[in-house]
């Protein structure tokens, strides 16, 4: 059954893991093989029993039966003769001459016979068939006893009709003669058949009580009756059922004894046939399972070559797997599953054979890329080395850190990244690392000093990397020469024009709303301006043109600024100088521009104690201003507007709220977009350029902090908030602080300070100027005259008398002074009084580097 | 024109000004101030939409950019209306755009002018749509 022979790796893998599928299959035909013959035997066992039980209860059955048929028959013959030997002229027919008579002869299945009148001498005196004459029964053995007693007597050679009989007498009384019934015994088996032998063809045999004589046969009984059965199965009555017949033949017999006449009877039934139809049966039967067990072994090949022979050439393609070379093969026949399977595991193959195929692959680029690390770090010309981000430790160096810096690689790796930074710039250091600082990083200028003492300045680009298991970062100091500042620059350039590109869109947009945004005061001054200059007006007229003229004159000009303002925050061309500053002082400049107006009455609720912010402090007084004349444009019913700040979460926030006309929920989020405009009727009088808010979020966002609006709805007032960063009390410490209102020059300044070794802290007003000194005790001061809020000459007056006279001040301003200024400047003991124009940051910063060495103090 | 002898049995005619900006109502209304006809002013669509039924003007003057209803939904509305077939309007869009300028036409407007305009330009318009 098996169509490949196991093979010897089959035999193999059957040890390894237990039976294949194939010994599976030949173990099952082999028990079904068993099962369909055993069955087999046993219907042949139990249809032969069924055949036999049931031929012998038949015989048994037709024995009875006829045993009852032959005491009935016998009965009848009896009661026939008696009554005719009691009949009241039997007398005279016995004394008379046989003469005629008339006598009727019925026998059942003893179908041949007649009744006699008979003498006690022999003598036949009436008959029902034709008399004979003389002594006919003279020489009978029975008919002594018959003349008396009533006798049943076979076999008995009937010399009329020279048959073998049985004759059953009743004796007529005072023994005058006898009735007797003689009746062949031939047709007696022949009768039972018929009446009895059934589709078995019993065969049937009657015999004396000894069992010697046949007195009936239903076969041959011609040749058979009188015989004798001696020597033969019938010796006894009693014994075997099965005998062999008085013809050769093997029967299965059932025996009765007839009542009243204790003759014997058997029924017997043909063995052969009884057996023959059972093995019909048993035969059919056979068939059956011989076409069950068929049908299995088809099945069970079938499975065989759908499943087992695919899984067997999959698992031998598994064996010797090509990559990148899908086992196509399999795939054909096969049940779906294993199909399925088969792609799978082709599908499977590919993805191995190609994973493998990029491993190797990127263990090679590994193994190269390790080697170009090697030649990148430890080759380096630029100083480069990974320290850890917890412990600032260094973890490893390259030669060219060594060789620059001058400490050896042990030196090095007992150190931290602060050693290599001068003392002054370590909070500062400190307090950037406490930030989250970006995956990549390029910053500076940063000081470094070598192991000899000289200071250099350097461009850090940094990057967060794995060391081991430890959080490091990567860092490469680029030393700052001019060629470097120059491609800073450029890449800086760079970068813009990029952002650039991508703002253009945007840009495109923002020019299309403004020229729409522009053509309705344009449309006002150049249509007033024909009417004025095509018709006459009068003089009331006039006033009034030229009145909107102006007006829609200067919202154009607000429109154009603010517009340019926008798209200088979005292009990322304005630039942000963020400088500590006193936001209260900044609050209360900016409710100043509102004094003089009418409307709604202004409260500043500035919390005591709140910190420096650091912002860019003109761009945060717009941005307060803005907030500030929404409110009182949209409360035109007056009200009171709140303008405070306080701290929250680690930031400023500044709120400016009114009770004037709210503003709907749904236009909130959309409130900070460019000319968005609420639209309801009670603020269609009410202009802007529809940029102020705009602006306010670009300037707000670049501090890093949150604008927002809140409102209950129309007529309920509105609140606008937001934040910008608190000065962080580590940073923003420094040598030299600079109080400048000119964001470009202090930048200039502090340049040049840092050139020279200097920390700077830079002051846009006074007020902040003022606080930053009680906090941070700068060593030396560059002083504008010209300030915002107090004036320079009142700062130096306050500083003299709070901190006295031991930290050099240097004025650069743009203030013309006359002699009483010089003498006042003089006497609050400044250093120099610098005239501010192109070079004196440098001259400036030269003389604070001196007078902080003591050479100018002495003289 | 201010000159001219008002006709005083004749029942004026009515001109509507529909723009949101006051500064643009002012000039338009000072540039066809005249006594052959009734000038008056609306400040949004609505209050545009709102005049047009109960005044019924020959001529009204739509600025499409306004709040509430814009121009053109006051055109269409006044398009939609037959017993309003008789009132000519005048589109002022300070949209120089194509599209817009095509869907004012469709809408049916008579003629459109873009701001800044030339208010002799503007009056020509208005006297032409008047048949003065």
């Amino acid at each position: 059954m098996t169509p490949h022979g196991l093979d010897g790796d089959g035999m193999r893998r059957s040890k390894r893991r237990g039976w294949s599928l194939r010994n599976y299959m030949a173990m099952f035909i082999v028990v079904l093989l068993a099962v369909a013959a055993s069955a087999a035997v046993a219907v042949r066992i139990m249809t032969e029993q069924d055949a036999r039980q049931s031929a012998e209860v038949d015989a048994n059955f037709a024995a009875h039966g006829a045993a009852s048929e032959i005491a009935a028959d016998l009965a009848l013959l009896r009661q026939t003769t008696s009554s005719i030997a009691a009949g009241v002229q039997l007398a005279n027919i016995l004394a008379s001459p046989a003469g005629p008579c008339t006598l009727t002869f019925a026998g059942g299945d003893f179908s041949a016979g007649h009744i006699d009148i008979i003498t006690p001498d022999g003598a036949v005196k009436c008959s029902s068939q034709p008399i004979l004459g003389g002594q006919v029964y003279g020489s009978a053995a029975w008919l002594p006893t018959a003349i008396h007693s009533a006798v049943t007597v076979a076999p008995f050679l009937d010399p009329v009709t020279r048959e073998i009989s049985a004759v059953v007498a009743s004796p007529v009384e005072g023994g005058r003669g006898t009735v007797a019934a003689i009746v062949a015994l031939a047709p007696v088996g022949p009768n039972l058949e018929a009446a009895l032998g059934g589709a078995r063809q019993l065969e049937f045999l009657v015999s004396t009580p000894d069992a010697r004589t046949v007195l009936a046969r239903s076969l041959d009984p011609a040749r058979w009756v009188g015989t004798t059965l001696d020597g033969t199965a019938f010796a006894r009555a009693e014994g075997e059922v099965e005998r062999t017949g008085l013809d050769g033949t093997s029967r299965l017999y059932g025996w009765s004894a007839v009542a009243s006449s204790d003759w014997v009877v058997f029924a017997g039934a043909d063995k052969g046939d009884a057996l023959a139809a059972a093995d019909q049966f048993a035969n059919r039967a056979l068939a059956i399972i011989l076409a069950g067990v068929g049908i299995m072994l088809v099945v069970v090949f079938v499975v065989y070559q759908r499943i087992a022979e695919p899984v067997r050439q999959l698992s031998m393609a598994m064996r010797n797997p090509t990559p990148g070379q899908p086992a196509k093969t399999v795939v054909g026949a096969g049940a779906s599953e294993v199909a399925a399977l088969a792609e799978d595991f082709d599908g499977l193959m590919t993805r191995v054979g190609s994973e493998l195929a990029d491993r190797l692959a990127s263990e090679q680029k590994a193994l190269v890329s390790e080697r170009n690390y090697r030649m990148l770090f430890e080759g380096n010309p630029q100083p480069m080395w990974l320290y850890d981000i917890e412990t600032l430790e260094f973890l490893s160096v390259n030669d060219a850190a060594v060789e620059q810096y001058g400490y050896s690689r042990e030196e090095f790796l007992a150190m931290t990244v602060k050693d290599i930074r001068p003392q002054q710039d370590v909070p500062k250091f400190v307090q950037l690392l406490n930030e989250p600082s970006p995956t990549f990083d390029r910053s500076g200028p940063w000081r470094h000093v070598y192991k000899d003492g000289s200071m250099v300045q350097v461009l850090i680009t940094s990057h967060a990397v794995k060391f081991g298991d430890r959080d490091a970062r990567f860092v490469l100091a680029e030393d700052l020469r001019e060629s470097q500042r120059l491609e800073l620059e450029l890449h800086q350039s760079q970068a813009r024009a990029e952002s650039n590109a991508e703002l253009s869109r945007t840009k495109d947009e923002l020019i299309s709303m403004v020229s729409h945004e522009m053509r309705t005061p344009l449309a006002s001054i150049v249509g007033f301006t024909e009417l004025l200059a095509t018709r006459q007006v009068t003089a009331e007229q006039r006033v009034e043109y030229l009145r909107v003229m102006l007006q829609e004159g200067r919202r154009l000009t607000a429109l154009i600024n603010d517009f340019l303002d926008l798209r200088r925050l979005e292009g990322g061309d304005m630039t942000m100088r963020f400088a500590p500053a006193d936001m209260g002082w900044l609050i209360r400049r900016a409710v100043d521009l509102f004094t003089n107006d009418d409307g709604a009455s202004i409260v500043i609720r500035v919390a005591d104690e709140l910190p420096l912010v650091r912002v860019d402090s003109d761009a945060i007084f717009r941005v307060v201003a803005n907030l500030l004349s929404n409110a009182r444009k949209y409360s035109p019913n007056g009200g009171t507007i709140v303008v405070g700040a306080h701290v929250l979460d680690g930031m400023a926030e500044v709120y400016v709220q009114d009770e004037g006309l709210g503003i709907p929920a749904d236009a909130l989020p959309r409130l900070f977009g460019r000319f968005y405009r609420v639209d309801a009727p009670d603020r269609r009088g009410i202009r802007g350029t529809g940029l102020g808010l705009a602006i306010s979020k670009k300037i707000v966002d670049a501090h890093g902090g949150k604008i927002g609006a809140l409102s209950d709805g129309l007529g309920k007032g509105a609140r606008f908030t937001f934040s910008v960063p608190l000065v962080r009390e580590p940073g923003d410490s420094g040598d030299v602080l600079v109080v400048e209102d000119d964001s470009g020059f202090a930048h200039l300044l502090e340049a040049e300070l840092t050139g020279r070794g200097l920390t700077s802290i830079w002051a846009a007003d006074a007020e902040t100027a003022e606080r930053l000194m009680n906090d941070k005790r700068a060593r030396a001061v560059v002083l504008d005259l010209l300030l915002p809020g107090l004036q320079g000459e009142a700062f130096l007056e306050r500083l003299r008398a709070k901190h006295g006279s031991g930290i050099p001040v240097v004025v650069v301003t743009l203030k013309d002074l006359d002699a009483a200024d010089s003498l006042l400047l003089q006497r609050l003991g400044v250093t120099a009084v610098l005239r501010k124009g192109p070079g004196m940051a440098e001259t400036a910063a030269t003389l604070v580097a001196k007078s902080l060495v003591g050479e100018l103090v002495a003289s | 024109m201010r000159t001219r002898t008002p006709r005083v049995l004749q029942v004026l005619r009515t001109v509507l000004i529909a723009d949101d900006e006051p500064s643009m109502r002012l000039l338009v209304h000072a540039t066809i101030e005249s006594d052959d006809y009734a000038v008056v002013e609306a400040a949004d669509g609505s209050e545009a939409w709102a005049m047009i039924q109960r005044l019924r003007p020959a001529l009204v003057l739509l600025d499409v950019q306004m709040p509430g209803r814009t121009g053109l939904e006051v055109l269409r509305s006044v398009r939609a209306d037959p017993s309003l077939e008789a009132t000519r309007v005048i589109l002022l869009t300070s949209k120089a755009q194509e599209t817009e300028i095509e869907a004012g036409l469709i809408a049916g407007a008579d003629f459109y002018l873009t701001k800044p305009f030339s208010p002799l330009d503007l009056l020509t318009r208005v006297e032409e749509a008047l048949e003065l």
